[in-house]
């Protein structure tokens, strides 16, 4: 008790809070601009860590990481531009409850979602760290294979158009995350001697290729659409009570996928939205207003995204695992300022950890407001022209992906992949399910030729492990599941279906 | 740029054979039975058979289905129909060509009058008057400078134009 | 030197527009070096460990020079870019990097022509030997039993992790493995993503041997699930006083280890590196920059210039050694 009076006093100090306030704010203006990442808004935040007390420090690193991941979500729903490649899974949905005039709807509930989700996250990690650590622990390279599958696997479920083509995107997507030698024999894949190409193809001017700037393509080639009916923007957080009554179990259940696959170090956010939206789907009463603006899938990915994010943390505090890029910056501002990771941070720290605690609470409450003025702030971009707003997205599209590594190749990169989406999409081939194809090709070669390598060339343990077992039961139900639904449909004649 | 099932899936299914052919001829790694070139082969054979599925046309069904179900929430797709005038279609190719303007000249004249050339010509084509599109380059392009250099420290050139900050 | 008062006035009371008009290049051999801001390239991602110790560099250099020095990331080609651009930066002071021990691994890879002679050598800053852990209920209990054990095992049946396939650790181990008069593929090779996931995997049991550095491997040690049996240096690390030196217990043997030094493009002038150097060292020195590589765990050594050249090329021969051994470099 004496320690959480104790961390109380850190977190109640000024500069604490303050440091808190201004990092809200630079992490929600930072994620929101099209093409900047919630990890570049963490690496920039490192120099000025030097200057922060530790409880300071690592308080600004919460919370920016934590808006920046929220304010993601904005530029995904108004213009079609997902800011992570975790909001790229809902991002069409976003947008259609947006075209629908319904924009609140929608920013409204990834932001109470995420805020709930956030602190879920956090509840699990005061209550079962140590469990949850021990999960993470006997995770092994046969599991992760599993796992990779499974999360290729949503890119069918996921998508509204053929499975073949969207299983094709997906191959696309593993194919690009071939090229360059950041695979398990260290060999240049792909690379036609181009140095640029050794590191491999980043997902973010993917990201920003096929969705930002194949936008800008599609409006160039088509009419002005009508104006968006004005509404006035109703009360951001009136609806979303009502929601929260109404999907409560697809919010539980988003909770508690996020905080299992956010606790496993390399999977974390991305997956853990990909997966969450393709289950909603898939247990939905209502599956096929999926992808038409409807809000159920967003609440479970978002709910399920943001508990990702605070699980995260726990292989990062105990063992120094980072669970994401943001962890692992986070880890080294933990050693900078004598915060190591480990057991005794829990024990002998233990006021600093009921402090991260609070501070994990606080900035997830914080984000409502400040996410509600954000939004209202940035809602202004609809009623704008479409010939200002499309120029100065493509500037921006320009400049965010060269600040990811300060090298205009990955601008070269955004052009090319901004023609290739713009392709893709306009002959039905979902460019979210090539994106899910970069972010876990590395992972599914990495853990499959390693496996490998430790099995002494045997693939008996990737079916005799209980937990791997499990994974392989339902990554095989969810291969078939397309062929299933296929032969459904040819067997029932079609006019029944319609009547359903 | 609408193409009809059977190109795309032949265009899949060739990418295929080059990705399993470039697979293939991969050196091995000492110690490791599954080198490199495996997984190439294994995309590759699937992109082979993906797009010999698109190009017989199976699960097409389900993509009419999809767009009906669109359809009847947001009206018809708002693309440029097919017969618009080619010169009209090839203003597809403006943004990327832009960005590749950018990726040319930024070095060379220096991040705001590149970004503002950008935003001029994208802003004309959109259909903007002159009165407009002048002083949203001039402005649009100062205030990225100004949070990109200033505030996230990137290191955009100063080329011919230096800013004050 | 006949000009010398006319061109330090026009570039101390002009800015780079002015004097590129007036078509004199700003004059950089001049004691107001430096008189506009420095970049620092660093060839890593924000938020790693390379990119944390440029930036605890270029804040105290900051604070020293009284110009602001920018750090920045050069990333893309694994390393291969941002080493590049600071390789072909113009030679006048105002941009330098930060150079990693992958410079003497990347041209044997035939990855790039860029050796470590393609610069001006500054300062060496730090210095981190690997050391081999093991899971800490393993049976060996020493760096010896461990050796017999490797040497007992048919090849093939122990397996270690680290980094990936030719990565640092991976050469380390190599390197010991010769030295115990084995094959480089004695102990197979689990390719990883760093030493982190490789510290996890042998908690997990799926490897048996991680070798990697000291201030990587600390928290699973911290943690007590994984044990340190020895470190590969000439002595023992002072953060880590209880880890034996292989030295002391196997007797001599020179490992590869990763390290992290400034440099400047080739053909730097001597003023502004005795500038730098000067700076550097105080940066060293100071109580901020060693407050942070201890935090950290990061061991540090000094070399400058020529000495830190040799340091180099003495990296690079090993580096081509245990890659020639392990079938990595390109003949």
């Amino acid at each position: 008790m004496n320690e959480l009076i104790e961390a109380l006093r850190l977190v109640l100090a000024p500069d604490v809070l303050i440091a808190i306030l201004l990092s809200s704010i630079y992490g929600l203006v930072i994620g929101s601009l099209p093409g900047l990442s919630a990890t570049m808004a963490t690496a920039l935040l490192v120099p000025v860590t030097f200057y922060l007390s530790p409880i300071a420090a690592v308080a600004s690193i919460i919370a920016a990481s934590a808006m920046a991941i929220f304010s993601g979500d904005i530029p995904g729903c108004l213009l079609r531009i997902p800011g992570t490649p975790a909001s790229a899974a809902y991002t069409d949905e976003a947008y259609a409850l947006t075209r629908k005039g319904q924009a609140e709807i929608a920013l409204g509930a990834g932001l109470w979602f995420s805020a709930l989700g956030g602190i879920a996250g956090t509840i699990s990690l005061v209550v079962m760290a140590p469990a949850l650590a021990e999960l993470a622990l006997n995770f092994s390279t046969f599991e992760y294979f599993w796992l990779a599958f499974l999360g290729l696997m949503c890119a069918t479920l996921v998508a509204r158009s053929s499975p073949v083509k969207a299983i094709a995107s997906m191959l696309l997507g593993l194919f690009i995350a071939c090229i360059g030698m950041e695979n398990p024999g260290g060999v240049p894949r792909f690379t036609f001697g181009i140095t640029e190409l050794l590191g491999g193809i980043e997902p973010i001017p993917v990201l920003v290729g096929v969705f930002a700037v194949s936008e800008v393509i599609r409006a160039m080639v088509s009419p002005e659409p009508p104006p968006l009916p004005h509404r006035r923007f109703g009360s951001i957080l009136a609806g979303q009570l009502h929601l929260t009554r109404k999907y409560w179990r697809q919010m539980t259940r988003g909770n508690l996928v996020g905080i299992i696959i956010g606790v496993l170090p390399g999977a974390g956010a991305d997956m853990a939205a990909w997966v969450s939206y393709a289950m909603s789907k898939r247990f939905s009463k209502e599956p096929k207003k999926f992808g038409t603006g409807h809000p159920e899938g967003l609440v479970e990915a978002g709910a399920s995204n943001n508990a990702s994010l605070a699980s995260g943390w726990v292989p990062s505090l105990l063992f120094g695992i980072p669970g994401d890029t943001i962890t692992a910056i986070a880890i080294g501002v933990l050693y900078m300022k004598g915060l190591n990771p480990g057991p005794t941070l829990f024990t002998e720290r233990a006021s600093s950890m009921y402090a991260l605690y609070i501070i994990f609470i606080l900035a997830n409450i914080l984000m409502i407001p400040l996410g509600i003025v954000m939004i209202r702030v940035a809602s202004s971009v609809l009623r704008a022209p479409r010939a200002t707003v499309m120029p100065v997205i493509l500037v921006c599209c320009a400049v965010g992906a060269f600040a990811t590594g300060n090298n205009l190749f990955a601008v070269v990169l955004v052009a090319t992949f901004g023609v290739v989406g713009y392709v893709m999409e306009r002959n039905g081939y979902p460019v979210a399910a090539m994106v899910l194809g970069i972010v876990m090709g590395t992972m599914v070669e990495q853990s499959f030729v390693t496996s490998l390598i430790k099995s002494d060339g045997s693939l008996l343990p990737f079916f005799e492990r209980p937990v791997s077992a499990v994974l392989a039961a339902m990554t095989i139900a969810a291969l078939l599941w397309p062929v299933f639904i296929w032969s459904w449909k040819r067997i029932r004649p079609r006019h029944q279906e319609q009547a359903l | 740029m609408h193409l009809s099932d059977r190109i795309t899936g032949s265009f899949v299914a060739t990418l295929g054979v080059l990705a399993a052919y470039g697979g293939s001829r991969l050196p091995p790694v000492p110690g490791q039975d599954i080198g490199p070139s495996a997984f190439p082969i294994l995309i590759g054979v699937g992109l082979i058979l993906c797009g010999l599925l698109i190009a017989a046309g199976i699960g097409h069904s389900f993509e009419e289905e999809a767009e009906a179900d669109l359809a009847v929430v947001e009206g018809p797709p708002e693309y440029a129909s097919t017969k618009a005038p080619l010169t009209y279609r090839l203003r597809a190719l403006l943004p990327p060509g832009l960005l590749l303007f950018y990726v040319v000249a930024v070095d060379r004249l220096g991040f705001v009058p590149t970004a503002a050339i950008m935003i001029f010509i994208a802003s004309v084509a959109f259909g903007a008057k002159l009165r407009v599109a002048l002083p949203l380059a001039a402005l649009a392009s100062v205030a990225i400078h100004l949070i990109f250099y200033k505030l996230l420290r990137v290191p955009l050139p100063a080329g011919l134009l230096p800013m004050p900050w | 030197m006949t000009s010398f008062t006319r061109r330090g006035f026009i570039a101390s009371a002009s800015t780079v527009l002015a004097s590129s008009v007036v078509g004199l290049k700003p004059s950089f051999s001049q004691s107001n070096y430096p008189n506009r801001p420095i970049t620092l390239i660093c060839p890593w991602g924000a938020g790693g460990g390379t990119d944390a110790t440029a930036r605890i560099i270029g804040q105290v250099m900051e604070q020293k020079l009284g110009q602001p020095v920018n750090v920045v990331n050069r990333t893309g080609g694994n390393g291969v870019v941002g080493h590049a651009a600071i390789a072909s930066a113009a030679p006048d002071g105002y941009t330098i990097g930060l150079l990693t021990v992958e410079i003497a691994m990347m041209h044997w890879q035939g990855m790039t022509d860029l050796t470590p002679r393609s610069y001006t050598p500054l300062t060496l800053m730090n210095v981190d030997a690997p050391a081999i852990q093991v899971k800490a209920d393993s049976p060996y209990k020493t760096i010896k039993e461990l050796a017999d054990a490797i040497k007992a095992a048919p090849p093939g049946k122990l397996k270690a992790s680290g980094t990936g396939q030719g990565g640092i650790w991976h050469l380390a181990l190599v390197g010991w493995l010769q030295s115990l008069g084995l094959q480089s593929n004695h102990v197979a090779w689990v390719p990883s993503n760093g030493a982190a996931p490789g510290m996890q995997d042998l908690v997990a049991g799926g490897v048996d041997i991680v070798p990697c550095s000291l201030p990587e491997a600390r928290p699973m040690i911290d943690a007590g699930r994984a044990k340190s049996l020895a470190i590969l240096a000439p002595e023992r690390n002072p953060q880590f006083p209880n880890v034996p030196t292989l030295d002391e217990q196997m007797g001599p043997h020179k490992s590869v280890g990763v390290w992290r030094g400034i440099a400047g493009p080739k053909g730097l002038p001597a003023d502004i590196q005795d500038k730098l150097v000067a700076v550097l060292k105080e940066v060293y020195a100071s109580k901020e920059y060693k407050e942070f590589m201890s935090g950290r765990g990061f061991g540090v050594k000094w070399a400058e210039r020529a000495e830190f050249g040799q340091f180099m090329d003495e990296s690079d021969r090993q580096m081509g050694e245990a890659m020639k051994a392990a079938g990595l470099a390109k003949a």
